[in-house]
């Protein structure tokens, strides 16, 4: 199918889509006047805004068969209330109970936003429901990705991107598409680096007895590679360290502090993996057992030292915390060159930091390989599209998601995504109705 | 996509008072001012390479939209306004601000799931518990073992992963953390939801006596169109949730009303029709009994438990009324488990003149349909 859905500016429709351009147009889209328009005309822009995002892949005919005017919606319930009443003083007086209670209710204040779920039979498709769990940054994508066949439903293949997903349905897209539609492209020199491993690797095919020798090589780059990203992970420590000797001490401390803290927050979910490639996990298990090893000789020195420097706490704290995260970045600099590290300067904290760290490194490394560029990290703008409807379940970590059951509308709030207020979806969904308005 | 340069400006130096000073570097082309732009082409007949909307749409990207670029670990980041740089954030955070009714809601946090996965499949505790602990609607909970449980096979068997990605995704939306021993765990979701039945979307005129109490179970059989219980039955019922034990034991007691198409169950109040009517017992119990509290737990324990058997017990009755009518074949030496089952000719299976469409197997003269065109071969489901 052609893509006619382009994202053009001077017509600033709202896509499924995370591009920047689309992101402009959201920012920027007004309702439509309704001043000095019959209704038809209020009601066929409408349906034009709203369709352009919601299945602008369906054809008109496929979508006004779907469409349903039934729309679904729930109540919470509190058990509270339904304990303390069994209906008969709400039904109390003229029917509508006695006036000095009806105002104990919260929720009827609140109305259900029926019309906001006018398009809510499009989000059982398979393509919408893949770009819904921000496995794919559109829904063409999505639609791509399951006719290229990354795409299983309850672990068969399915390659109909229309298929409708029915309750408790699992899904689940290769990881590697999800990691390249979701990641920041590769740069003009990533992809150079690319094209040479490419011909090493080309070149290595063509000659079996350099077979030995290249992969040594490899071995060597992914040295240099996990070289190289520890060295950017202490780079921000360095330019700490480096900075002019004039600059207060206090502000000092709360840089450092800054750095700590980033740190901390950068490796604080990776502690959890156990896969990788063969030659790096190596690697990681020798550092880490290096690591250990020097730990337990050095192990009541350390004690000691620690106890003294509580002591000198107080009084000179930031002249510890440089020191600390001076020999932070030593015993860094000293994995990453691959000899024998000297742990004995660490504190616990930072022996914990570091372990992380090498994690870290492990779970996310430069692999020119890959079609995204690595270390991976979330494209541009996908933070301002990023959510979850409650209707999936959804588990990052091998990209499947469970379709749970149909969205619904409750009081107040509706769970089709929609970037359009009733004054749009209202008239679309009038337009849809068999009698129309 | 960087801003298009005007090749022609940029290479022109021998006109630099036309041109502003800023026009050679890539990324301040944008924040020229349109009134020099305009100017520097007044002499100009080709089309221009880079519009207006364009110009407003990179300058846009710059100023204001440069915040949404990346993002804050442990925050949102919507269009509509970040937390901190709005100021307001216990307000619930909205993606899109033309659309008030739709929220990001939180999803499990990794611990919450696995915290999850370890109560339902190590310490063997029913989802109905889980649940009802966790504040975690009960399809999630189902959800979330099955999901776990797919990681860690894919882990042990080395499968790739995406880490990172996952990570970044759970820094960017909000997330409901498990608690920290001693503390209360805050709750995902409301888990007594009650669909809106379609029947009840009737306005209905009926009159009662002011005197006579009106209550949940008779609304029900208005909106179902039953005659109003007999007074015998409706005293028995002192509140609605009296119905739940024997509706759960048996949930073909409920009544049936009318004929034919028509005949439809009688509409149930909602303290049967939520997922833990158990829960309104136990309110019950604990007003009407405030210092027992240890007796009424224990009671609410025993009908939950009584509850889970019921449906228990069903469910294997299904499965083995299921097994009954199959007749397994594996042959030796064989991949393969065929499952027979002998077709049924009812009116249901095969139609009146035993020539439905949906009916099993060939028919003599009735053709198959599916090379025709418009025949939608789109599976509608997919076994798991």
């Amino acid at each position: 199918m052609r893509n006619r859905a382009s994202t053009s500016l001077s017509k600033g429709k709202i896509r499924q889509s995370w591009s920047k351009y689309n992101l402009y147009n959201l920012q920027r889209f007004r309702t439509p006047a309704t001043a000095n328009r019959t209704f038809f005309q209020q009601k066929w822009s409408a349906k034009a805004a709203s369709r352009a995002y919601h299945g602008e892949q369906v054809r008109e005919g496929q979508w006004k068969r779907m469409f349903s005017k039934r729309i679904r919606s729930v109540i919470p319930m509190n058990t509270t209330d339904l304990a303390a009443d069994d209906g008969s003083k709400e039904s109390s007086g003229r029917g509508s109970g006695l006036s000095s209670e009806s105002s104990s209710g919260r929720s009827r204040s609140r109305l259900i936003p029926y019309t906001q779920m006018a398009f809510a039979p499009l989000e059982r498709r398979l393509d919408v429901a893949i770009f819904r769990s921000l496995f794919a940054s559109s829904t063409r994508q999505a639609r791509q990705f399951v006719i290229h066949g990354a795409v299983t439903v309850n672990g068969q293949k399915m390659r109909h991107p229309s298929y409708l997903l029915n309750p408790g349905d699992l899904f689940q897209v290769d990881p590697d598409r999800v990691m390249y539609a979701t990641g920041a492209p590769k740069t003009a020199f990533e992809r150079r680096e690319t094209r040479q491993l490419k011909q090493k690797s080309d070149e290595g095919e063509a000659e079996g007895e350099e077979a030995e020798a290249k992969a040594e090589a490899t071995e060597k780059d992914e040295k240099e590679d996990t070289r190289d990203s520890l060295r950017a992970l202490m780079s921000q420590a360095k330019t700490i360290m480096s900075t002019d000797k004039d600059v207060l001490p206090a502000k000092r401390k709360q840089e450092l502090r800054g750095f700590q803290k980033a740190v901390r927050r950068v490796l604080s979910r990776s502690d959890t993996s156990t896969v990788l490639t063969d030659s790096l996990e190596a690697q990681f298990s020798e550092l880490t057992l290096l690591l250990k090893a020097k730990r337990a000789e050095k192990k009541p020195t350390k004690e000691s030292k620690k106890e003294v420097k509580e002591e000198a706490a107080p009084a000179a704290t930031t002249k510890s915390e440089e020191a600390t995260s001076g020999a932070l970045s030593d015993a860094f600099q000293a994995a990453a060159e691959g000899g024998d590290v000297d742990t004995s300067e660490l504190t616990d904290e930072e022996f914990d930091i570091l372990k992380r760290a090498l994690t870290q490194m492990r779970d996310n490394p430069i692999d020119h390989s890959k079609p995204y560029a690595t270390p991976w990290r979330p494209r541009d703008y996908m933070s301002a599209f990023a959510f979850i409807p409650r209707y999936l379940e959804v588990n990052q970590n091998i990209c499947a998601a469970v379709y749970l059951r149909h969205p619904v509308a409750r009081p107040g709030s509706a769970e089709v995504p929609t970037p359009f207020g009733e004054s749009i979806s209202t008239p679309a969904y009038g337009w849809y109705l068999k009698r129309r308005w | 996509m960087a801003p298009r340069i005007q090749s022609r400006r940029v290479s022109n130096a021998l006109l630099p008072y036309l041109t502003s000073s800023q026009a050679s570097s890539t990324s301040s082309i944008s924040s020229t001012c349109p009134s020099s732009q305009l100017f520097s082409r007044q002499f100009s007949a080709t089309a221009a390479p880079q519009t207006k909307l364009r110009r407003q749409m990179f300058q846009w990207l710059s100023t204001e939209g440069a915040a949404l670029k990346h993002h804050i670990p442990g925050e949102t980041n919507y269009l509509s306004g970040r937390a901190d740089r709005d100021g307001d954030s216990n307000e619930a955070p909205r993606p899109f601000p033309g659309n008030r009714t739709f929220i990001s809601e939180a999803v499990l946090s990794e611990d919450l799931r696995n915290e999850v996965y370890v109560r339902v499949v190590e310490k063997k505790k029913s989802l109905r518990a889980v649940s009802v602990e966790l504040g975690i609607d009960m399809k999630r909970i189902a959800a979330v073992v099955r999901l776990v449980e797919m990681e860690r096979r894919q882990r042990a068997q080395g499968k790739p992963l995406a880490l990172p990605y996952a990570r970044a995704v759970h820094e960017m939306i909000p997330t409901t953390p498990l608690a920290q021993d001693g503390e209360r765990q805050t709750f995902h979701e409301p888990i007594n939801d009650l669909p809106a039945h379609p029947s009840t979307g009737a306005q209905i005129f009926y009159p009662v006596p002011e005197s006579r109490s009106f209550t949940r179970v008779d609304a029900g059989r208005v909106f179902s169109g039953a005659p109003a219980l007999e007074k015998a039955v409706a005293d028995k019922i002192s509140h609605p949730s009296d119905l739940v034990d024997d509706i759960i034991q048996n949930p073909n007691s409920i009544e049936w009303v009318g004929k034919g198409e028509n005949a439809r169950q009688v509409l149930q109040p909602a303290d049967v029709r939520i997922p833990h009517p158990q829960l309104v017992k136990l309110e019950l119990d604990r007003k009407a009994f405030p210092n027992e509290r240890r007796a009424v737990t224990q009671r609410h324990a025993e009908r939950v438990e009584k509850q889970e058997a019921a449906e228990q017990e069903r469910r294997e009755r299904a499965h083995a009324r299921r097994e009954k009518s199959i007749q397994h074949v594996e042959p030796e030496g064989s991949r393969f488990d065929y499952r027979i089952q002998d077709a049924k000719f009812t009116k249901e299976t095969t139609g009146a003149d035993g020539r439905a469409p949906w009916a099993p197997g060939r028919r003599y003269g009735v053709p198959a349909e599916d090379r025709k065109r418009g025949m939608v071969k789109i599976p509608t489901r997919v076994e798991a």
